[in-house]
């Protein structure tokens, strides 16, 4: 794991203080340390850049009504990166197109609010979204051969929201791109900026597609799955190409990603997703050291690491994620929790739908000193 | 884009080659003697039929025959009723005359007809399928969409008689009668004869572009990299035409194509159903007087210009994506 | 319908209840006269069916002078319009047989005689470049014929009698096989194709036909030969292929796309298998021609109507196709009930018969039992037959071999009572078989693939079967069709075959088809009958002079054959019915012809008149 300390001088951290479980669920009870809380984040820079509130984005299909997004709430800081964790069909991606205006508004309702420096974006008309789309805030997707037109040059795509956006001749954005490519680290830019995608290998796309979405020099970096698509040593160069860039243009990202090991090596703060809500949240040491929900730990089991022992058999989450279009109405993670005889009446799990407390924290049955007990004797040793 | 030109008219070559082959084995198998129908019963004597058919160039096997016909068409060839110079598809001994001509003769008519209905298909289906891609899931939407899903399951051989009898031949005239008057000698006639016909024609063909336009833009639409666009800040109206659409010629061009070339090769029914001279009608009445060096040359035109549209829509491929250009 | 009110009064019309409530009106054979006044009701009645013929009367020199009789109330100029299914393939005189390229020959081709229909509706044979309609000598041996003066080709040059010539060597001329082949017949006396080794290369490498053949003492004056007499010659110089070609102008194969013309129209332009445009020949005389009015500055003839489309324009009668006729193109089984029967379309239709008789033929060497041939005959179901054909559409029963088109014909001439049972008669039929104890008779039966020919062989096949035969039905497709029955070993028993004839003469119908001395592949004895009696009244008939003598005695052996030998079973004549557009005038049925008279045809230019 790399350690993020240094991240806490951007002033995203919750708290420089390692977390450990006890202090969490200390955290949790009196919830008084949110993660970007306006009683420590306002003292930092005012509020946060984007607040996500009470979000439910809505699906209508001709099976009924697809709950992708079941009241999500999140803050993201000026400059610091959010990762969001969780299988494919927690909602991530939804979440983060939605607040990009991306999804068809004839199959989907959208309530909540989503607050970018204060501006609701689920009541901005279309205008006002393409103006930010590009500009304010930018996205990178995980396919970059699909996600690149292929009729298209390199250059003039990503030329184009420059131009649009800062008004930019032909002849400036051809330019703007040229530079762009040669900071995401292609070579040869003036050569290339005419090339089509398909001549480009997989990771010069995804260079190109992060020269595109920076090219406006965009306040927020939405990343889905920036790496999936890509081999593992390709992978690393992206993810520290991104973290430099940040650095540069001082933009926020939301890492969208299934894989802890990419919410470490570049996260802040981290928010475990699972059927549509978040399920857990914390620093990124507080969630990868101390896991507080099922879940979360067995997102870790699940996990390969570095550092482990190679003989260490990985462990998948047994069952499948329930169907979002008839959610169960306790604990979603219910049916596929380990640990629910612990709680005690266990009948809670599947009527009681558990709640996130602001900040620091996990929305489970469990008591934090259960989470805490089962994670140290239970969990972590086959961690190890 | 020169050599991959260059190999398609090469592969094209050999598909003609196969065509004609088959074609010709085909129908010079079919056991009946073109010299009887040269030189009926009783007036001609065996000695007769015998120079007959050396002079129809049946009295030798087929395989030669099609050496002869190949040749024929790099070289020319001399029968005894007349010459037929290069390329030489044949020589029809019911009118002596070279296939070639009759088939250049009309030729102009079906062009006439392919083209117009083509222009007036191609922008009202492309121009509908549009407009109902653009505002999905409205009323406009769903009204064009059954409308053309009605048209499209028409036949010409309905709509055209349907068309003349109450358009043409009712008790208020509407259109003019169709006719083909060449456009070199009265364009406004030209205009005026065919107008009914590309009508009709175009009709069944602009409920098929229409749906086709519709469905494919609908599909580039959830493509990933329209998403792109649209994430970039890109106006509506940039993504539907900048990207959704260009995405949506591959499919069209291809259709475009194959209906183009079968249309140049003769829309039979049409030309039928309106007594046009064309290559449709020149077919079926080869078959009917048992023409077959017509009937062999207008299906070879016909494979070639289905070939050559393919070929035609093989480059379009390469200028729409450079995928196929640069491959 | 033209025809009846101009013929009315004139002609002895007999009327004929048919099963489909038509009206058949014939004219019996012999030269007019008779009881007029029962024919005026009947004549110009309001529905019925076509017209039949009287005999054709040779012209003289004064009949044969032209101009042609005026055609009342005819206006000069205008463009007549033609709607015609197939384009014709040959425009060489010598090429054309068929009738959709004799119709339009008739308006640009003239030969030694043509036939005229007058304004009373009465048939002649005139001198059309000759001078009158022949002078027959040595009991019909030998026919001489006088040029007329002022005759002319399109390019100028005069019409002589090495042109005359020209034109029946030249039918010897190896590229010649389309065309008629009676007078080279007749010119080598032989009935087969051997005809072609009188001349066998034509005129082309200095051959000639000797003098004791064919005779041209001076520049006016042409002489046939023959060995038997031929009585029929005026006729058969009349048909479009017997045309003059010029000698100058021949450019051998090249003369059938650009022939030069003699007759009042030349070709502006032809577009093969689209359109020809007809335009004045400014060299043709109207005082030489005797057999064409000429009305009309131009005719604008499209090809590639089918029944359906020009059926379609006339019965509109919309902006050009008022203008319009065809030569051809009958009435379209779908459209035709409602024209027949619809009173505005009455006064735009005129309606004959074709030249053609279906007819059973009987392969009697195979079939040798009179009884089992009397069955078939007795069986066969008319109606199923014709309504394959369209129904009264289609044609009208038939009761004997002589077509009404053919003096001669006998309405009322009925051996097997056909007419008055078009159902047929099974039992008759069975009984037939039972004493000649022929049940389970095979006979092998043989149709070709067009769908009326298909559906009428059903019916034959089911009513055979229902009187006791075992058929065996096999199709061959159309192309191959005479070719397969015209085979003498053939191996089937009952075809069908459409005989028309070439002039309205019975030596044309009888001869050919029942001759006994001319069976052989390829021929047209598809009966295969051999019948000395027969042979003998042919050879006998051949002699007379007088046509309606003539006339008579074919009908009478016509009646023997079908009697006697029973070797076919007739069950209709092929109706012709054509409509024209009301700014079309004169317009009558021509039963030489088959169909519309182009050569009385007027355009009325204005609604006022």
């Amino acid at each position: 794991m790399t350690s993020k300390d240094g991240a806490a001088t951007g002033g995203a951290s919750t708290d420089a203080a390692p977390a450990d479980g006890a202090r969490a669920t200390e955290d949790s009870a009196t919830g008084a340390r949110a993660t970007g809380a306006p009683a420590d984040g306002a003292a930092a820079d005012g509020a946060p850049f984007l607040s996500v509130r009470d979000l439910r984005v809505r699906f209508r299909t001709e099976d009924g009504i697809v709950k992708a997004v079941d009241g999500l709430s999140f803050d993201v800081r000026r400059g610091s990166t959010l990762g969001i964790v969780g299988e494919s069909g927690s909602g991530k991606s939804v979440a983060n197109q939605a607040i990009l205006g991306l999804h068809n508004p004839a199959v989907t309702d959208i309530s909540g609010e989503i607050l970018l420096e204060g501006e609701d974006l689920t009541t901005a008309g279309e205008r006002r979204m393409q103006w930010l789309r590009g500009n304010k805030v930018a996205m990178i997707f995980q396919d970059p051969l699909t996600a690149l037109s292929p009729y298209h040059t390199v250059g003039r795509q990503i030329g184009e929201p420059f131009r649009k956006h800062r008004g930019a001749s032909r002849r400036e954005a051809r330019d703007r791109a040229i530079e762009m490519l040669g900071k995401v680290g292609i070579p040869n830019p003036r050569l290339r900026v005419d090339d089509y995608p398909h001549q480009f290998s997989g990771g010069m796309r995804q260079r190109a597609m992060i020269a595109m979405a920076l090219v406006c020099d965009p306040d927020l970096l939405i990343a889905d799955e920036p790496t999936t698509a890509l081999d593992v040593t390709v992978q690393a160069q992206i993810l520290d190409l991104l973290k430099e860039l940040q650095q540069e243009f001082g933009s926020a990202i939301i890492m969208i990603t299934h894989d802890l090991g990419v919410v470490s090596r570049v996260s802040d703060e981290v928010l475990v997703m699972y059927a549509g809500r978040a399920v857990e949240r914390g620093s990124v040491r507080e969630v990868l050291s101390r896991p507080q929900h099922p879940y979360t730990w067995g997102l870790l089991s699940s996990m390969p690491r570095i550092t482990g022992d190679v003989g260490r058999p990985l462990v998948p989450i047994a069952g499948t994620p329930p169907s979002l279009l008839n959610p169960p109405p306790g604990c979603p993670f219910a049916p596929r929790c380990a640990f629910r005889e612990e709680v005690a009446g266990p009948e809670s799990c599947d009527t009681d739908r558990p709640a996130l407390p602001q900040g620091r924290g996990c929305a489970c049955h469990l008591t934090a000193a259960q989470q805490q007990t089962l994670f140290l004797e239970r969990v972590l040793p086959r961690l190890a | 884009m020169l050599r991959f030109l260059l190999r398609r008219s090469l592969g094209a070559v050999v598909i003609l080659l196969v065509i004609s082959a088959v074609t010709f084995f085909l129908f010079y198998a079919i056991p009946r003697n073109p010299a009887l129908l040269a030189c009926g019963k009783g007036v001609c004597t065996d000695d007769q039929l015998a120079v007959v058919e050396h002079n129809l160039g049946i009295d030798e096997p087929i395989p030669v025959q099609y050496w002869h016909y190949m040749v024929g068409i790099f070289a020319g060839r001399d029968f005894p009723a007349g010459h037929c110079p290069a390329p030489c598809l044949g020589f029809s001994f019911r009118d002596n005359r070279p296939v070639l001509d009759t088939i250049l003769d009309r030729l102009p008519t079906t062009v006439s007809l392919t083209i117009g209905g083509a222009l007036v298909f191609l922008v009202l289906g492309l121009g509908f399928g549009m407009l109902a891609a653009w505002r999905r899931g409205s009323l406009l939407d769903r009204v064009v969409s059954s409308a053309s899903l009605v048209l499209s399951s028409m036949q010409i051989y309905f709509l055209g008689p349907l068309a003349l009898a109450v358009l043409v031949y009712g008790d208020h005239q509407i259109f003019p009668q169709p006719e083909y008057v060449p456009f070199t000698e009265q364009p406004l006639d030209w205009l005026k004869g065919l107008l009914l016909p590309w009508l009709v024609l175009a009709t069944i063909f602009t409920a098929n572009y229409t749906r086709m336009a519709r469905a494919t833009l609908i599909e580039q639409l959830h493509e990933d990299h329209v998403r792109t666009a649209r994430a970039k800040g890109m106006s509506r109206a940039t993504v539907f035409f900048r990207y959704a659409w260009r995405g949506s010629l591959i499919p069209i061009v291809t259709i475009f194509g194959v209906d183009l070339g079968s249309l140049f090769g003769g829309a039979m029914i049409t030309e039928f159903t309106f007594t046009l001279p064309g290559l449709g009608r020149l077919a079926v009445e080869s078959v009917t007087q048992s023409n077959l060096p017509m009937l062999m040359g207008v299906m070879l035109f016909a494979a070639l210009m289905i070939v050559l549209f393919n070929i035609i829509v093989d480059a379009c491929y390469a200028l729409i994506d450079p995928r196929v250009r640069l491959a | 319908m033209s025809i009846r009110t101009l013929r009315g009064g004139r002609t002895t019309l007999a009327s004929l209840a048919l099963a489909g409530a038509l009206v058949l009106s014939a004219c019996s054979s012999g030269g007019g006269g008779g009881d007029g006044g029962a024919s005026g009701g009947s004549g110009s009645g309001d529905s019925g069916g076509p017209e039949t013929v009287e005999a054709f009367t040779f012209g003289d020199a004064a009949a044969s002078t032209g101009p042609a009789e005026a055609v009342p109330d005819a206006q000069q100029g205008g463009t007549v319009r033609v709607f015609q299914q197939t384009a014709p393939d040959h425009l060489d005189p010598a090429q054309i047989y068929v009738a959709h390229e004799s119709n339009i020959a008739r308006l640009i081709h003239r030969g030694l005689t043509a036939t005229r229909q007058d304004n009373d509706g009465h048939y002649s044979v005139l001198g059309d470049l000759a001078t009158d309609s022949g002078t027959p000598s040595d009991g019909g041996k030998t026919w001489t014929y006088t040029l007329k003066d002022d005759i002319f080709f399109n390019d100028g040059t005069p019409i002589t009698s090495a042109d005359v010539r020209h034109t029946f060597e030249r039918q010897f001329a190896p590229f010649i096989t389309q065309g008629p082949t009676y007078i080279q017949q007749w010119l080598a006396g032989t009935n087969g194709a051997d005809y072609r080794d009188l001349l066998p290369e034509g005129p082309y490498n200095g051959d000639h036909l000797p003098d004791s053949v064919l005779e041209t003492p001076d520049e006016k004056t042409i002489v046939f030969h023959f060995s038997e007499p031929q009585n029929d010659l005026p006729y058969a110089l009349s048909i479009p292929g017997y045309a003059i070609v010029s000698e100058a102008g021949d450019t051998q194969e090249d003369y059938d796309h650009d022939p030069l013309t003699s007759g009042p129209y030349q070709i502006e332009e032809f577009r093969p298998g689209r359109s020809m445009t007809l335009v004045r020949n400014e060299y043709w005389k109207p005082e030489t021609d005797p057999a064409r009015n000429a009305y009309p500055d131009s005719f604008e003839i499209t090809f590639g109507h089918t029944l359906e489309d020009s059926t379609s324009r006339l019965m509109a009668d919309n902006g050009e196709n008022q203008y319009a006729t065809s030569f051809d193109n009958g009435l379209d089984p779908g459209n035709g009930p409602t024209v027949m029967q619809d009173p505005q379309y009455q006064d735009r239709l005129v309606d004959g018969y074709q030249t053609y008789v279906w007819a059973l033929m009987i392969n009697t060497d195979r079939v040798t039992d009179i009884r089992v041939r009397q069955a078939i005959a007795y069986a066969l179901p008319l109606n199923g037959i014709l309504n394959a054909y369209g129904g009264s559409i289609g044609g009208t029963y038939a009761g004997g071999i002589i077509s009404p088109l053919v003096p001669g014909y006998d309405p009322d001439y009925d051996p097997f009572g056909k007419l008055a049972h078009p159902e047929g008669d099974i039992e008759k039929a069975r009984e037939l078989l039972e004493e000649a104890d022929a049940v389970g008779y095979e006979l092998n039966y043989v149709n070709h693939t067009a769908p009326e020919d298909e559906d009428a062989s059903i019916a034959v096949e089911n009513a055979l079967e229902d009187a006791g035969f075992e058929v065996n039905r096999s199709e061959v497709p159309p192309e191959t069709w005479y070719d397969t029955i015209g085979v003498v070993d053939s191996g089937y028993d009952i075809y069908r075959s459409s005989w028309g004839h070439d002039w309205p003469s019975a030596s044309t119908v009888i001869p050919p088809q029942f001759d006994g001395r001319q069976i052989a592949d390829g021929a047209s004895n598809y009966s295969h009958l051999r019948d000395d009696h027969v042979d003998q009244e042919i050879d006998r008939i051949r002699q007379i002079e007088d046509p309606a003598e003539a006339a008579a005695a074919w009908t009478e052996l016509s009646h023997y054959i079908y009697e006697e030998d029973v070797p076919f079973v007739p069950a209709f004549y092929y109706r012709q019915t054509v409509l024209h557009g009301s700014h079309i005038g004169g317009a009558v049925f021509n039963d030489d012809y088959g169909t519309i008279d182009m050569n009385r045809l007027f355009v009325i230019q204005d609604d006022a008149g």
